[in-house]
């Protein structure tokens, strides 16, 4: 003991290779094969289902807002890390970059959801009865349904959808390519110039944070609200927002975890910034159910036809099963955990705790897209098509990782030209 | 209860946290578990070098948190489904959906008093009367900018002359014997 705690007296020295240990690489090849066996199970279920590709796009448009969700929710923690400081961001800036420069995958992920679920109307009721008279005389559509897709046909049609997105992902890809190339600019600037570095990121991040979440708030409205135009819920994007967050931490929770058994994150990820990270966690467990319990109370309490329907048709037919274990994973399980603080301290439960977190944003996907169409509302019923939604995202889901790992390697690790880094070399607790 | 009499313990004032770390580490190698550290200021490693890592406030706020919960849970179902129960717009009597946020709040209340509360119960605090207050070096540095070890004579351990030898090997400023 007496060894072991005169070395943590002594800062440690930043190691001199920068960049992504080889294991990466294996990681890489890992989700190569998973995405591939489960992408072939998915095409097989595909034929299988006889559902004309219907649940293949579905699960489809759950894979992709997943992975929507780690790329820009990864910049947008990204961002509030360089407003906010903190030696916690240093450390998670890395893998978040890595995250937001996924956007090419991401959009390609986007293009089938706007061709075939939009364009061809194989997901939007809205789009496919765009001519809602003859949908409602032929009894497809309920006159509530009628009367809301003609009341919200402003928003709600194809060239609404479209620019609505495009500009969503030239925004967002705008702000990916100078979070960026700003970034390695100044790790390779000469001079520290530590205050017009953080300056200059502030005032990046501060507007960039804002914009995010409107550029959220309406791209959720289109791809994941509105495949039930009845409903309308101002809190939604919001959800997602603070879902996005949930997931990421997760996620870069457990990919430093991983990295530690190497360096350079061996020797820089110290045990005060883990349980710095596993706090935040906790918060972001909060938040999210603070907002989801918020926005069910007030329908619950408000009753009203418009709106209560949606629970309805994700708490009947079976479907209560899936929302309170929705409601065990996304938060009871992490907040029991995430109350102990030796367990925010031992990497393995922590992992562990993160792992149930990023599962609980899967299963939390499922209950929000697939209570909207009409065969499963009020429904839950075994087909051979509802397993798209076990292989299709963990294929989608694969694939990015596998980028995301790409991406990993391209650059060194830690941020340098940083003031936070000569202390997260210091040993633990030696602000005392 | 008979005044106590003699030594308290002998204390070492030091200039800076890292003496007093490696004092307390040493201290607790050496044999020694009746000492406290005294800072002007949180030094959580000074608390783990003296062997101090989990305390019962962490439990106390649990339970705590538990009653305020199943108090406030228990108090409205039993005025709404037993007591005076009232028919909200066809709502059922038992709507656990409007329950939950001033449970939730009394989970948060009882917690907070309990933690606080317990927090005191356990340090032994309102303490009028402490032994170290007579070291007029404590009473001046303590909470500012001197960090103290105290190695209690109530250690089998402890030896006037020995303890004292013991603690001159860390160069502390000084080393004064407290008593009681």
């Amino acid at each position: 003991m007496a060894q072991h705690s005169n070395s943590e007296h002594h800062a440690k020295t930043l190691p001199a290779d920068l960049s992504a240990p080889a294991f990466v690489d294996t990681w890489r090849t890992r989700a190569l094969i998973i995405g591939c066996i489960f992408l072939a199970l998915a095409i097989i279920l595909g034929f299988l289902s006889g559902d004309h590709w219907s649940h293949f796009l579905r699960a489809w448009l759950h894979g992709y807002m997943i992975c929507f969700g780690f790329c820009c929710g990864g910049m947008a923690l990204l961002m509030v890390q360089y407003l906010s400081g903190g030696k916690w961001g240093l450390i998670i800036r890395r893998p978040l970059e890595a995250m937001t420069r996924t956007l090419p995958l991401v959009f390609l992920y986007f293009l089938p959801v706007g061709i075939f679920g939009m364009t061809f109307g194989r997901l939007y009721i809205w789009s496919k009865y765009a001519d809602w008279a003859t949908a409602l005389k032929e009894h497809l559509i309920t006159i509530d349904q009628a009367h809301a897709i003609h009341f919200k046909h402003a928003i709600l049609n194809p060239v609404g959808f479209w620019c609505t997105s495009l500009v969503v992902f030239t925004i967002i890809g705008t702000y990916v390519f100078f979070l960026n190339k700003l970034s390695l600019k100044r790790d390779a600037d000469p001079e520290p110039n530590f205050r017009y570095w953080q300056v200059k990121f502030e005032n990046i991040s501060g507007f960039g944070v804002l914009l995010y979440a409107i550029m959220l708030f309406i791209s959720v409205i289109y791809w994941v609200m509105s495949l039930d135009p009845n409903w309308y819920s101002t809190v939604y994007g919001f959800q997602f927002l603070v879902g996005e967050a949930y997931g990421v931490l997760a996620l870069s929770i457990l990919t430093l975890i991983a990295l530690s058994k190497a360096d350079p994150i061996k020797s820089t990820f110290r045990v005060t910034e883990q349980h710095d990270m596993g706090k935040l966690c906790f918060a972001f467990v909060m938040l999210n159910i603070y907002l989801a319990f918020g926005a069910f109370l007030i329908i619950w309490s408000g009753n009203s036809p418009e709106e209560i329907p949606w629970y309805l048709d994700r708490i009947r037919g079976g479907w209560g099963v899936i929302a309170t274990l929705d409601f065990v994973f996304h938060w009871l399980l992490p907040f029991t955990l995430l109350l102990s603080a030796n367990l925010k301290r031992i990497k393995s439960r922590l992992a562990v705790v993160c792992c149930i977190m990023i599962f609980a944003r899967y299963w939390d996907m499922f209950w929000l897209i697939e209570p909207n169409f009409k065969d499963a509302a009020r429904n839950l019923h075994f087909s051979i098509g509802i397993l798209e939604y076990a292989t299709l995202p963990v294929a989608m889901i694969s694939f990015w990782m596998a980028y995301y790992f790409t991406q990993l390697k391209k650059r060194p690790l830690i941020a340098v030209n940083d003031p936070h880094l000569p202390q997260i070399l210091e040993p633990e607790h030696a602000h005392a | 209860m008979p005044v106590r009499e003699g030594t308290y313990g002998l204390l070492a004032e030091f200039d800076s946290p890292s003496q007093l770390v490696r004092a307390a580490d040493g201290a607790y190698q050496a044999g020694y578990r009746r000492m406290d550290c005294y800072t002007p200021y949180p030094v959580e490693e000074a608390a783990a070098a003296i062997g101090f890592h989990k305390n019962t406030v962490s439990l106390v706020c649990l339970i705590g948190g538990l009653l305020g919960l199943a108090t406030m849970f228990g108090l409205e179902t039993w005025i709404s489904v037993w007591a005076f129960p009232l028919n909200i717009a066809g709502r059922p009597y038992f709507s656990w959906v409007a329950f939950a946020v001033p449970a939730y709040e009394w989970t948060i209340l009882y917690a907070g008093l309990s933690a606080a509360f317990g927090m005191l119960f356990l340090n032994g605090l309102p303490q009028l009367y402490h032994p170290l207050f007579n070291a007029p070096n404590f009473r001046s540095g303590a909470t500012t900018d001197k960090f103290f070890l105290c190695l209690e004579s109530t250690d089998p351990k402890f030896d006037l002359t020995e303890t004292r030898g013991f603690l001159d090997r860390y160069t502390p400023v000084s080393v004064v014997e407290v008593e009681y």
